[in-house]
């Protein structure tokens, strides 16, 4: 790809990209939310048009590929928002578009890869289910994926739909595999076996494009990088002639120093901020007798694997769930909820994993969306009461898109037009201005680029100090360890262990998180 | 004017356009009656009904459900508007009672039954289209039920100042629901609701609370447009307002309300009732048939909101 050009309305997206990629490498794509690595691959996808430049496919030269050349050339995209139907069982997922047909039943070619351009009549057909069994289970296997492929989708944890979204990609012909931030949901056994699938693919020629923002990541899979800034290319080379350092400071073009918990002594002779005493969930299987403190200045961080019960216990706190007991105190007052209005007026926030599902209002702009929880907080009547005050929430949505460093042409633009780390940062300033007295983060720093990152963790520290309770869920151990005081360890349903954050290790957590068992 | 301008521009105007081009259809076909001053204003006032209607459906639209009641609302909140009248009640504590507060009854049992089972509104508002309606030829015995104060009737068909009851009505309800949509955290916490329901949830708006609200303003639309009807037509009658979800539905969607939810505004909606009024009186000047005219209707609609999509797609 040469000189890469798109704008939308009048704003460069991207501005002069180039972008080489060679058959057989793993090429890692890298760059700040909103620095054009999605755009670039929707280009290279056909999903979007350039508005300048030239797209070279083995030494033929294209103005701009339409999605069906770009599966001719065996390009495939494995997307951050998962596309997998949750209605239909994994097999059914795995072959959708292309299921293959009895021999006899209008299907006379047997290879799923010719039935492409068949005819009406010849799509009409009995499903040849024995044979879609075989391929699918045998595909299952090469992932190390144990499920049953009769389930449907949307019963599995997330982890494993993204593991069917990337079998679905590999079942097809593939030359250039793109994958945009495919670990971001996965735990580290997947990821590890994701990356097993990565460098086999390498090994048969298949060129991978990675998009990533983790630095362990980039290291151990990456052959060579591209960096983009802006819009443009501002670095590429091979991984191993550069430092984690350089490529940060390429990326941000500064240098950025590492997020550092800054030591500090928390006093826990005193009584805690929050208190959270024998919460149940009501299904008895996922949150079993949950108990445990936060002290001013503390930033109490909850590990362990994807479905262990961190996000139902969160959900139980802010009264999304229905509890079997349990109570909640702050400052000695009883702030067991009932539900969120509740919440939101007893001063809880909690900012959800799911930006899309549970966070914004798709049809709202980034203002509203700021101002909607507070106007429910400060209204009388649950919220119904009250006119809108537009210079005040102007002012406010002003404020924290200053205060966050939002990256918005005006707070008036819908936040669907924001990358995802920016959406992130609306939905923490929609938070804070309801003032909150705790604050709960669940993966808090998915899909979001390190500058955003030690933002959102200098946000939370500096909330942390001005007394307020911080709970933060996080799969990513790195970043617990980096930012936490003490860590709770989630095993099926409750805490296994609470740890110290400037001693523990991985491996500690990792063995609690894994048998509920330390290795001590 | 670019593609984009056009579509930004039909976003603003569109439903404007489409009645203003039905207007000038209806004007070329049929000169002589219909631009008449008469019938203009009948026009309004045949709008008004329909109007009232589709102002309650936009809500249950614009929370990404819908009121299939609405009809059956109409007739039996005019049924016991009239049998409150027939049994000496002074016309407007009939009207307050059989209009307003069992509007807001019925609307309140649609509500709390989508709270309480948590099915979609198409299912219980289907099934209570079918109850209302139901009670309404029970309470009457199937027959129309007339004999209540002249001063009711006009009351309803005359005019107020020099401009009809039904419109004054009308305008009046659409410029309070205009102005809580627009200006009132209620307002805004439904268009929440639309456009993202768990979300709505976990940012503390009680989305079972507003969900009740949204059909209680479902059904004090339908109930005053009950009252109304009733006025009109001198009685009430069981069989009132039959299919007329219909046309709300057809008015909000005309208007450009998103069926998925959280997308639509009042003035439009007050627009697009108009079209279907208009759509309604030119064909009776064209002297269709009833049974055609229902032909014609549905075959409008249809086109008037496809071309409202061509033209918006590029948005």
């Amino acid at each position: 790809m040469k000189g890469i050009v798109k704008t939308f309305g009048g704003i460069h997206a991207l501005n002069g990209v180039n972008l080489n990629i060679y058959p057989g490498e793993v090429h890692v794509i890298m760059g700040e939310n909103g620095a054009g690595k999605s755009t670039l691959m929707k280009i290279l996808s056909g999903i979007y048009q350039p508005s300048a430049g030239e797209i070279i496919v083995d030494g033929q030269s294209h103005s701009l590929i339409t999605p069906k050349q770009a599966a001719q050339y065996g390009i495939s995209i494995i997307y951050q928002e998962l596309s997998v139907i949750n209605e239909l069982s994994a097999l059914e997922n795995l072959f959708v578009g292309r299921m293959p047909v009895k021999k006899g039943f209008g299907g006379e070619k047997r290879e799923t890869e010719k039935r492409k351009g068949s005819s009406f009549v010849e799509k009409l057909g009995v499903v040849d289910w024995p044979l879609m069994e075989r391929e699918g289970a045998a595909m299952a296997r090469g992932l190390g994926l144990q499920i049953d492929l009769r389930k449907p989708v949307g019963e599995l944890p997330i982890a494993h739909r993204q593991m069917i979204e990337i079998a679905k990609v590999l079942m097809r012909h593939t030359r250039v595999l793109v994958m945009d931030e495919p670990t971001s949901s996965l735990t580290n056994v997947e990821i590890e076996r994701l990356f097993t699938i990565v460098k086999q693919l390498r090994a048969e020629g298949t060129s991978v494009v990675f998009i990533s923002h983790k630095m362990g990541e980039v290291r151990e899979i990456g052959d060579r990088f591209t960096i983009l800034k802006d819009g443009s290319t501002v670095g590429s080379g091979m991984v191993p002639d550069v430092t984690n350092d350089d490529l940060v400071r390429m990326m941000v073009g500064r240098t950025v120093k590492q997020f550092f918990l800054t030591e500090h002594a928390i006093d826990r002779e005193q009584a805690p901020v929050l208190q959270v005493s024998n919460v149940s969930s009501y299904d008895k299987r996922q949150v079993v007798d949950v108990s445990f403190n936060v002290y001013s200045g503390e930033i109490l961080g909850f590990a362990g694997l994807v479905g262990s019960g961190r996000t139902e216990l969160m959900n139980c706190l802010f009264g999304t769930m229905a509890r079997a007991s349990g109570k909640v105190e702050l400052n000695g007052h009883d702030i067991t909820t009932r539900g969120p209005v509740e919440s939101v007026k007893n001063g809880m926030a909690y900012i959800t994993e799911s930006r899309r599902n549970t966070g914004y209002m798709p049809n709202f702009s980034i203002k509203t969306n700021i101002a909607v929880s507070r106007s429910i907080k400060i209204s009388p009547m649950r919220g119904l009461w009250g006119l809108i005050k537009d210079r005040e929430e102007s002012a406010i949505a002003e404020q924290q898109r200053k205060l966050l460093r939002v990256k918005c042409a005006s707070v008036e633009q819908n936040i669907t037009e924001l990358s995802g780390g920016n959406q992130q940062k609306v939905l923490v300033g929609k938070w804070m201005c309801t003032e909150p007295e705790v604050f709960i983060f669940d993966e808090p720093t998915r899909g979001i680029d390190v500058g955003a990152k030690s933002e959102i963790y200098k946000i939370m520290r500096d909330l942390s100090t001005a007394g307020k309770a911080i709970i933060m869920v996080s799969s990513e151990l790195p970043e617990i360890l980096a930012v936490c005081d003490r860590i709770a360890v989630f095993h099926s349903g409750s805490i296994a262990d609470v740890l110290d954050g400037s001693t523990a290790t991985e491996e500690e957590i990792l063995n609690l998180a894994i048998s509920g068992k330390g290795n001590r | 004017m670019n593609r984009k301008q056009l579509a930004s521009f039909w976003d603003q105007y569109g439903t404007l356009c489409i009645l203003v081009i039905i207007v000038i259809f209806f004007s070329a076909l049929s000169p002589a009656t219909f631009t008449k001053p008469d019938n203009i204003v009948q026009i309004f006032v045949q709008s008004a009904i329909t109007i009232l209607v589709a102002l309650g459906e936009f809500f249950a639209i614009l929370i990404a459900g819908i009121d299939l009641s609405v009809g059956s609302i109409l007739a039996l909140s005019g049924m016991i508007t009239a049998k409150l009248m027939v049994a000496g009640f002074h016309p407007i504590l009939a009207v307050l009672i059989g209009g307003i507060l069992v509007g807001i009854v019925l609307g309140a049992i649609n509500g709390s039954l989508v709270n309480f089972t948590g099915l979609h509104p198409f299912i219980i508002t289907l099934g209570t289209n079918a109850i209302f309606r139901g009670v309404t030829l029970i309470i009457s015995g199937a027959n129309p039920v007339f004999g209540f104060p002249y001063e009711f009737i006009t009351a309803l068909t005359g005019n107020i100042w020099f401009i009809p009851a039904p419109v004054v009505l009308a305008v009046v309800v659409a410029a309070v629901l205009w102005f809580v949509t627009a200006k009132s955290r209620l307002g805004r916490n439904i268009y929440a609701l639309g456009g993202n329901r768990d979300a709505a949830y976990f940012s503390g708006i009680d989305v079972k609370l507003h969900t009740l609200i949204v059909f209680m303003i479902s059904g004090v639309c339908a109930g005053l447009a009950g009252v109304l009807s009733t006025a009109r037509l001198g009685a009430a009658e069981p069989a009132a307002g039959q299919g007329f979800e219909t046309f709300a539905i057809a008015s909000a969607i005309i208007g450009g309300t998103s069926f998925f939810g959280g997308k639509g505004r009042i003035p439009s909606v007050v627009i697009g009732g108009l079209i279907i009024g208009t759509i309604s009186n030119g064909l009776n000047m064209l002297q269709i048939q009833t049974f055609y005219q229902l032909v014609v209707m549905g075959s409008l609609i249809i086109a008037a909101v496809t071309l409202d999509r061509l033209i918006g797609k590029t948005r």
